[in-house]
């Protein structure tokens, strides 16, 4: 426990002593931001027209400037979003090893590498939390500043429920990510991989399979493909499955295979 | 004496590309043991077998009594390594750095590293990120972390590399002292002989992947050429000289078409060599008085060459 405990310590030490952290979450302001806006635009149209923010043509048709559809927004967001940011933070905490060339100095010492690969883990972990629970912060407090309408405790519990849940299917499905920047030494193959996974996970969705596929669930428990999407216990035990293939394969990864 | 390190006929290849054969060799504790050969000679595939970082494809290593093996966490609480350029976490300061070290290290005290900044005279770049720091400076920061746990073993891939005259001769008695003092055991790699033939008491020298000999650091005194070289102001006169007095003579560079009058010449034989007096007085009678004459030992690179029958070293 000593071991995980020091190397979740020199994993923080590295992660905040980088400008990664900082990049990753001025890219995650972006979603607050976007959601307030569309709400500023949805609560007055007219005003947003007069503005300028919106063209004559613009459609608004489906949206409302409420609570319950700001924080569905929200968790929809996180479930795209989130794959690509939470892919870049485990890309680089396990890709920078092999990128900067460091990775030589955790191989022969006296702790198990599956200790340090699960320290990363841990890390990745806490950090998407980090970014989600501050992003989510800065949410409210624009909702609260635009003064969206239908703004209820329930509410706001219910879809801080949905947008939890959703940040945790999102962080499992990016696991696989260590083993794809293990396997590829850096950071491309990993970035590379869960773009191309992104782009099928919208066509499995479209193509109604989405409920098998792991990185479509996430959308669909967010509300993506709209309402009455349903998801059986299958849905989650797949995301939890390709979360764990990701562990054990990194895992397996770093004690087995030749390390250059 | 216990044994640090053994291998036995360890081997490593990539699909076609045979990297390293038979490899059998055997460290004796507290000894320093030089692993000399040529860039790609398969020196820095041999040090990641014996730290457990690939998978031989044939034969065992043994280090510290411990059959190596991918992932194990033993023997390395007692073995310091540096495996080709030492890279540090940029962004990192120096202590930092050895901070992250000490931590994959448990039981080890934060004394431990001002005491090895100290000893690797990075007390001025403590406080500055290893992305700052020179070649050589991040050479010493690879080498304190290598040193940084006191180990038994230290398993050093070209520790002089990028590191300035005053500073190879700094870590060469950094390790004598280590192994005089603390017993500690050094197998480093290099490409140099010069450079370890002054600390080290074996050398290995590898050659396209093969171990192609073992030798105390004396036995290169015995194994390296002596030649005897004379100058005079009548090669040619002096060259007719030597051969009818039974002497092995030859122009230095056999390959010149003309000989010159003042070139000098080679006597490889070890009667020149043990006797220039005598070869002094026979010229002399001969008529052609040497103007110069002197025993010449084969430079240690140039031994290292032939040995391993590179062009530079065939011609001696």
């Amino acid at each position: 426990m000593d071991d995980l405990a020091n190397a979740v310590w020199s994993e923080v030490r590295k992660a905040t002593r980088s400008r990664v952290p900082l990049l990753t979450l001025l890219g995650f302001l972006m979603l607050p931001l976007a959601c307030a806006l569309f709400m500023f635009i949805y609560k007055d149209p007219d005003f947003a027209r007069s503005l300028g923010l919106i063209s004559a043509k613009a459609s608004l048709a489906g949206g409302s400037a409420d609570w319950p559809f700001y924080l569905s927004m929200f968790a929809q967001g996180i479930s795209i979003g989130g794959v690509l940011l939470f892919s870049l933070i485990g890309s680089w905490v396990f890709g920078r090893e092999f990128a900067d060339g460091t990775l030589t100095n955790l191989l022969a010492v006296p702790v198990p590498r599956t200790t340090i690969v699960l320290a990363k883990f841990v890390v990745v972990c806490l950090w998407s939390i980090t970014l989600t629970a501050i992003v989510y912060a800065t949410g409210l407090v624009l909702g609260a500043l635009i003064g969206l309408s239908e703004g209820s405790a329930g509410i706001v519990m219910q879809g801080s429920v949905v947008l939890a849940v959703t940040s945790g299917l999102v962080i499992l499905d990016v696991f696989p990510v260590a083993f794809l920047a293990s396997v590829g030494r850096g950071y491309l193959l990993p970035l590379g991989v869960m773009l191309l996974v992104l782009a099928l996970a919208n066509v499995i969705g479209v193509l109604g399979w989405g409920n098998y596929f792991p990185w479509s669930v996430p959308g669909l428990y967010a509300g993506l493909s709209g309402e009455g999407a349903s998801l059986g216990p299958t849905s989650y035990w797949i995301v939890l499955l390709a979360g764990l293939a990701g562990v054990v394969g990194t895992c397996l990864w770093w004690t087995h295979a030749d390390q250059h | 004496m216990s044994v640090a390190i053994e291998t036995h006929d360890l081997g490593k290849r990539y699909r076609e590309v045979t990297a390293v054969e038979h490899l059998s060799l055997r460290v004796t504790e507290g000894e320093i043991y030089a692993f000399l050969g040529l860039n790609g000679a398969g020196k820095t595939t041999t040090i990641r077998m014996l730290l457990g970082m690939i998978k031989p494809t044939a034969g065992t290593a043994t280090v510290l009594r411990t059959r190596v093996q991918l992932g194990s966490v033993e023997p390395w609480a007692a073995v310091g390594y540096l495996v080709e350029t030492p890279h540090a976490y940029p962004e990192l300061t120096v202590y930092e750095n050895l901070e992250v070290a000490r931590r994959l290290h448990p039981g080890i005290r934060r004394q431990a590293i001002d005491r090895t900044i100290e000893r690797l005279g990075l007390g001025a770049y403590a406080d500055r990120r290893a992305g700052t720091l020179s070649h050589g400076n991040a050479q010493r920061l690879g080498l304190a972390r290598a040193l940084l746990h006191d180990p038994r073993l230290l398993i050093l891939d070209e520790p002089a590399n990028g590191l300035d005259p005053a500073g190879i001769v700094e870590i060469r008695e950094l390790l004598l002292e280590l192994t005089r003092q603390r017993g500690v055991t050094v197998f480093m790699s290099s490409h140099i002989l010069a450079e370890v033939s002054r600390v080290a008491q074996r050398i290995g020298i590898i050659h396209e992947g093969r171990l192609l000999q073992e030798l105390e650091a004396e036995e290169l005194e015995q194994n390296r050429r002596c030649r005897l070289l004379v100058r005079t102001r009548d090669a040619g006169a002096a060259l007719h000289a030597l051969a009818a007095a039974g002497y092995a003579a030859g122009p230095v560079r056999p390959a010149s078409p003309s000989l010159a009058p003042e070139e000098p010449l080679a006597l490889v034989d070890a009667r020149s060599v043990q006797h220039p007096d005598d070869v002094a007085r026979m010229l002399v009678q001969a008529g052609t008085p040497p103007t110069e004459l002197v025993v010449e030992e084969e430079e240690l690179e140039h031994y290292f060459l032939r040995l391993v029958g590179v062009n530079g070293g065939q011609d001696g």
